[in-house]
């Protein structure tokens, strides 16, 4: 691979091409906010909080769909960046039903985690507050809509890990949901395995196994993806 | 109806209760109370907006309710989800359980006490209303205040030593609990009984100091008989977190005993009133105008033939004394009854924390959905408090009934502001004390409004139309 010399907040890096900005950044401790981004799994730029600036693009692009470049000056940390991540977090908030109180995930969702990085201390958008199933058809899981915020993890990592292609995103904007199959209870499906791979990689409280309560739930996405290593390694 | 002829007087909000509500007393041309309403203005729904959710979420969801007896709350909630799953707790997880509903029970009632009521007690009921408050005490009888908050801080502390959490503990769940205590938290708990039970014996003496010099009031303070109910245990015993249900009339003849909670709905009907959001439950055998009953910890100790644990069953005998043995009807015996309860709690907690098995980490046993109905049933620092759930194939909620503590006293806290009232209150001269007194009448009951207004649907509601005389121009009514 053709080695490259960039910038990346001020810091002079030099590294093969072919990479994203993400992974650059993450292999020199230079801090990005994601949300939809696990890593094995491909990435889709869904959730818009790894939002950088490149000199001389005049928008503003994911950091882990653009690929690196010779002489690219990127900044993270500008303050429109910041604003912006904290619009894209509260819009997260108020298109749904996310209440932490009571949810599931309380105290162990990456959601509720960004809200504190981004010091989102009230929301400026109004509720949209839809009504939005919780399909409990599924012997040991539940998916609740309300939480979900379709980063689409859970699609990828059924489909790229564990080969099933159970699960698939349906219609556009605010109707947009996570469908099981041909949109049939959860319970019902024919290509779920139960492996429960989409549970441990979902960021919030939309998909959680039925056994736990609050307080219980200690989701492990980090495991999918050394499982995708380790089936990387021929022994 | 032309109501021009009467006056009125409304006391809003009314002060030192848990949510908000609005007296309203009607008087005639002579300046005599005819009619009395305890008015609940606040809207919670939370039985319309748990449908659809999984049963196992109710035990979180449902101890929002409240921050006074979410432990209560979530008790009741659990305990439908063991009867919908069909498991019984561990022993370790169920002790832990009732270690926290007596904590919770313990710190509800030193903040009734020493909070909300023992303003009237210590500085009196006509004292600066500016003052009549914890910080008044404080400033008077700073250790008394001090000792009312720490033991309430006792009792949150119960629930941080084993959750983490002070207030709305995570945790509570089908099967037991989720964490175990460890040797650590429950030394450092059981450090804090001999305090605590100094305190509550401190209370005990106001209260009983109180008694002693102003017998009159406290013989002829709303002392209206109505029935009781309360939970207790396989001996008769007073019990707060399991058992079965007592039902006594007002000479103490028991009418239903040892029901099983499940059943509650063959002795329970509920009525919906025009003028408020708390619904009139009422003793379903005696029908609505005769059914009236009272739970709490009043209702308790008239039901429970004796306490589990000795300083508390001294006290009991001397509350029995006050009726010759019938159960005491005076509204204002609510504090001692609560007192009592709460030196109750605090030895059962020592008895608890002393049990080999209390810090054992088994604590929960594992089951799925197997049926789809469930009852749940403890006693809240207010009293019986029920949660019923009737679930789909998987688990979802179809239909929530909760039957709350202060909803179940409603008819008679209006009974009481009536009396209250026609006692203290006649003519046109009225002072900020007398209307204190309705008030206390009230506080005596230590409602939490916040509990008790989660119902949502059949709400009967009016409007009313009144011109500057007070005449009643129109009304628009909608009943159930």
């Amino acid at each position: 691979m053709a080695k490259l010399t960039l910038q990346i907040d001020g810091k002079t890096i030099e590294t093969e091409s072919g990479r994203t900005i993400l992974e650059v950044c993450k292999e020199n401790d230079i801090h990005i906010l994601t949300m939809c981004h696990l890593k094995g799994i491909t990435d889709v730029g869904a959730c818009r909080l790894c939002l950088v600036e490149i000199e001389g693009v005049s928008k503003l692009l994911s950091a882990c769909t653009t690929k690196i470049a010779d002489k690219m000056v990127v900044r993270t940390d500008t303050e429109k960046i910041k604003r912006y991540q904290r619009i894209t977090t509260e819009l997260f908030a108020a298109e749904r039903n996310h209440v932490c109180s009571v949810c599931i995930a309380n105290g162990h969702c990456e959601l509720q985690k960004l809200a504190y990085d981004v010091k989102m201390d009230h929301i400026r958008y109004p509720y949209l507050f839809p009504q939005c199933e919780v399909d409990t058809s599924h012997p040991l899981y539940v998916l609740d809509h309300n939480r979900c915020i379709v980063c689409t993890r859970c699609v990828r990592v059924c489909a790229e890990v564990e080969g099933a292609y159970n699960w698939d995103v349906m219609n556009r904007g605010t109707n947009v949901r996570v469908i099981s199959d041909f949109n049939t209870p959860w319970g019902e499906s024919v290509t779920c395995t139960d492996c429960g791979k989409c549970v441990e990689a979902c960021p919030t409280g939309a998909l959680w196994p039925k056994a736990v309560v609050q307080g219980q739930l200690n989701k492990a996405p980090q495991m999918i993806s050394e499982l995708i290593e380790k089936r990387k390694m021929k022994l | 109806m032309d109501n021009s002829n009467k006056k009125q007087i409304v006391i809003s909000p009314v002060t030192r209760i848990e949510g908000h509500a609005k007296i309203s007393l009607q008087m005639d041309d002579s300046g005599q109370v005819t009619d009395a309403r305890f008015h609940v203005n606040e809207f919670r729904g939370f039985e319309k907006f748990c449908e659809g959710r999984l049963y196992t979420e109710m035990p979180v969801i449902s101890a929002r309710i409240c921050g006074i007896c979410p432990v209560s709350h979530a008790i009741s909630s659990v305990k439908a989800c063991e009867m919908i799953q069909g498991v019984e707790p561990t022993y370790a997880g169920n002790l832990l359980r009732r270690l926290m509903h007596v904590g919770q029970n313990i710190s509800s009632h030193a903040l009734a006490f020493f909070h909300l009521s023992s303003p009237d007690l210590l500085l009196g009921y006509d004292s600066d209303p500016a003052k009549r408050n914890i910080l008044g005490i404080a400033e008077k009888y700073r250790d008394v205040a001090i000792r009312g908050i720490r033991l309430r801080k006792f009792g949150q502390e119960i629930s941080e030593r084993i959750t983490g959490k002070k207030i709305h503990a995570m945790g509570i769940a089908p099967g037991g609990i989720a964490f175990p205590l460890t040797e650590e938290n429950r030394l450092a708990l059981l450090n804090w009984i001999p305090e605590a039970k100094e305190t509550i014996h401190i209370g005990i003496n106001i209260i009983k100091k109180f008694h002693d010099e102003n017998e009159a009031m406290v013989k002829s303070f709303s002392p209206t008989p109505t029935l009781y109910l309360g939970t207790v245990g396989s001996g008769g015993q007073h019990e707060l977190y399991d058992g079965k249900l007592r039902f006594v009339d007002a000479d103490g003849v028991i009418l239903q005993d040892h029901v099983e909670p499940k059943r509650y709905l063959e002795f329970i009907a509920e009525r919906s009133v025009n003028w408020s959001y708390l619904k009139s439950p009422y003793y379903k055998p005696y029908g609505f105008e005769k059914g009236i009953y009272r739970v709490g910890p009043l209702a308790r100790l008239n039901v429970a033939s004796r306490m589990k644990t000795p300083e508390a069953q001294v006290e009991f005998e001397q509350f029995k004394k006050i009726n010759n043995s019938k159960p005491v009807h005076g509204t204002f015996y609510f504090h001692y009854a609560r007192l009592i309860e709460a030196l109750s709690g605090i030895e059962e907690a020592e008895i608890i924390l002393n049990d080999k098995l209390i810090t054992d980490k088994h604590v929960q046993h594992f089951a799925r959905w197997n049926n789809h109905v469930g009852i749940g049933c403890s006693e809240a620092p207010r009293g019986t408090l029920f949660h019923h759930y009737i679930t789909e194939n998987t688990g979802k909620i179809k239909k929530v009934n909760l039957l709350i503590a202060t909803g179940q006293n409603n008819p008679a806290m209006n009974r009481s502001i009536l009396d209250v009232a026609q006692q203290y209150i006649h003519g046109d001269k009225i002072e900020e004390g007398m209307l204190n007194r309705v008030e206390s009448a009230i506080r005596c009951y230590d409602p939490c409004l916040s509990c008790s207004t989660h119902a949502m649907g059949d709400m009967p509601f009016m409007v009313e139309l009144v011109n500057a005389e007070g005449k009643i121009l129109k009304r628009i009514a909608r009943d159930n």
